[in-house]
């Protein structure tokens, strides 16, 4: 027998229930159109879905005469992905700092970088590829624009979160040593930052090879354009045959970021 | 050029460009925007030259009133006044000027972890290098010697191409004394320096600290808790309770019955560091 006097436990249960049954009661909503909520016919997928699995059927047995043809545009693409994230990298750095706390302490300029970023992130990557074509022609120029203010966006975003949650203590011995804000984000937030930097940037690598698959499909260059002509043939087999490059090119993307990203520790 | 620095050559250091400086604080009072009063009208006067404890326990304002010193604090109330510097009437080129002529090591160390220990000590030129210089990463031929220079003389040279954070606690404080020294100070702030290292790492960096005081000659205020190194290493000491000083005198004469007047409860074996 112990006398050990063990404080009583707290009751937590109830509160987990009350946030179990809170979510329950969201997701019911949400899933009833009377309510204004989404409308999902399960029906639907028992009927149609003859309709799409002969295209399954074609795409399972992929159609690689079609490769010869892709080697070019899939070269296009990864172009577009190394080109837009290296431009938006360089932006990346200034800005994260100016939009994070610690490395930007002037309340007005730090939000209206969040709030232009904000924006930037706001549009869909197609609506800016749509219009970037109307404005310099079809071609990859408006794809990478485009690649760029998408990576711009993410990056940022991330990268300014990540200083702002981590310790900045550093910088009060710049400050103590009469140093300018600025001279304290090069000298001491830069080499702080670096790794989520880094990180971030070939997350968005990895990201533009895929946003660029689609980019293609209103005239913004890459390998898209052919997904295009194959879908527009129906072609599914050739179609699954490039579905298959675009997997390789961003395992091995992700693959060597894991290993640079080990290297940075 | 670093590798013809000797230990002598370094050891007695440049002296500061004006000598060391008296401080002064005039009736200062800081009330922090959370309603918190954590310094009530405090009036000091530290000659040039002196080596000051200011002992208190946390919450007694002693961080408070050593960051007024350098305007890193600024107080709602009163007057700080550094050799020529008055401090707390001064705002952005002006207050970095001043700062740059007060040097600062804190309990934390405050490093960059993942910068090199070059780059953490060069943070002590910022006063003195145009901002310019420090963008595109180009240190003058003078930044780096002067940077070399106070690495050597707190015995830190051979690692300055490490990463800070590589270092240990001991050695990482005394990275950020060279930090310090780098500016050429006229007058030395310490915020509990010592209250994160071990006992033998917490005496060599006292002593860093009084030789400092004796051979450069610098101005030195240091926060302690412990009543020991108070006594050990300082000439004078002030106590702080509750944002006001209780006690103004010899360090070494200080009897326990002050200690508990500043505490305000009996002296504890955790108020001494021991050996």
């Amino acid at each position: 027998m112990t006398t050990t006097a063990i404080p009583a436990r707290p009751r937590t249960w109830p509160r987990t229930l009350g946030i179990v049954g809170a979510l329950a009661v969201l997701t019911a909503l949400t899933a009833t159109p009377a309510l204004g909520g989404v409308e999902i016919d399960l029906g639907a997928i028992a009927k149609n879905w003859t309709n799409g699995a002969d295209r399954i059927a074609q795409m399972m047995t992929p159609d690689l005469s079609v490769l010869p043809r892709t080697w070019q545009p899939l070269l296009e693409t990864l172009q577009m992905a190394v080109v837009g994230a290296a431009i938006s990298a360089a932006l990346a750095i200034p800005l994260s700092m100016w939009a994070a706390r610690p490395t930007n302490p002037h309340t007005p300029t730090r939000m209206a970088v969040r709030f232009v970023l904000n924006m930037v992130r706001a549009v869909p990557d197609l609506v800016y590829a749509t219009i970037l074509v109307a404005m310099v022609g079809v071609g990859a120029l408006p794809g990478v624009i485009t690649l760029v203010l998408f990576d711009v966006g993410i990056v940022v975003k991330l990268v300014s979160e990540a200083i702002d949650s981590a310790d900045s203590a550093y910088m009060e011995a710049g400050r103590a040593a009469g140093g300018t804000q600025a001279q304290i984000n090069r000298l001491t937030a830069l080499p702080q930052t670096w790794p989520a930097y880094v990180s971030q940037v070939l997350y968005s690598l990895e990201l533009n090879v895929r946003i660029s698959a689609i980019l293609g499909l209103v005239g913004a260059g890459g390998i898209g354009r052919l997904i295009d002509e194959m879908r527009g043939f129906y072609r599914y087999d050739a179609l699954s045959t490039i579905v298959l490059e675009i997997l390789i090119v961003v395992v091995l993307i992700e693959l060597a970021s894991n290993v640079l990203r080990k290297r940075l520790r | 050029m670093s590798d013809t620095l000797t230990r002598s050559e370094a050891g007695g250091g440049t002296p500061p460009a004006s000598g060391p400086w008296p401080i002064e604080l005039d009736d200062v009072t800081v009330r922090y925007p959370n309603g918190v009063v954590a310094l009530k009208n405090v009036s000091l006067s530290i000659a040039a030259g002196e080596m000051v404890a200011v002992v208190g326990l946390s919450g007694s304002g002693k961080s408070t009133m050593i960051r007024t010193i350098n305007g890193l604090v600024q107080p709602t109330g009163g007057r700080v006044t550094v050799g020529p510097h008055a401090v707390s009437e001064l705002r952005g080129r002006a207050l970095r000027e001043a700062r740059g002529d007060i040097g600062m090591i804190f309990q934390a160390f405050n490093l960059a972890d993942r910068a090199s220990v070059f780059h953490n000590a060069l943070v002590g030129r910022f006063a003195h290098m145009p901002t310019w210089r420090t963008m595109l990463g180009l240190a003058s031929a003078e930044d780096r010697e002067m940077v070399m220079r106070s690495l050597d003389s707190v015995g830190m040279l051979e690692k300055v191409w490490h990463r800070a954070g590589a270092l240990s606690g001991g050695q990482k404080q005394r990275v950020a004394i060279a930090r310090a020294l780098s500016q050429e100070p006229a007058v030395m702030l310490a915020d509990e320096p010592v209250a994160s290292l071990d006992p033998p790492t917490a005496h060599a960096v006292m002593a860093d600290l009084e030789d400092i005081n004796a051979s450069r000659g610098l101005t030195v205020l240091v926060n302690l808790h412990l009543m020991d190194l108070a006594r050990q290493y300082t000439t004078r000491m002030i106590g702080l309770r509750a944002g006001e000083v209780v006690f103004d005198g010899p360090a070494a004469t200080a009897t326990d019955a002050d200690f508990e007047a500043i505490y305000g409860r009996p002296v504890q074996a955790r108020d001494r560091l021991g050996e």
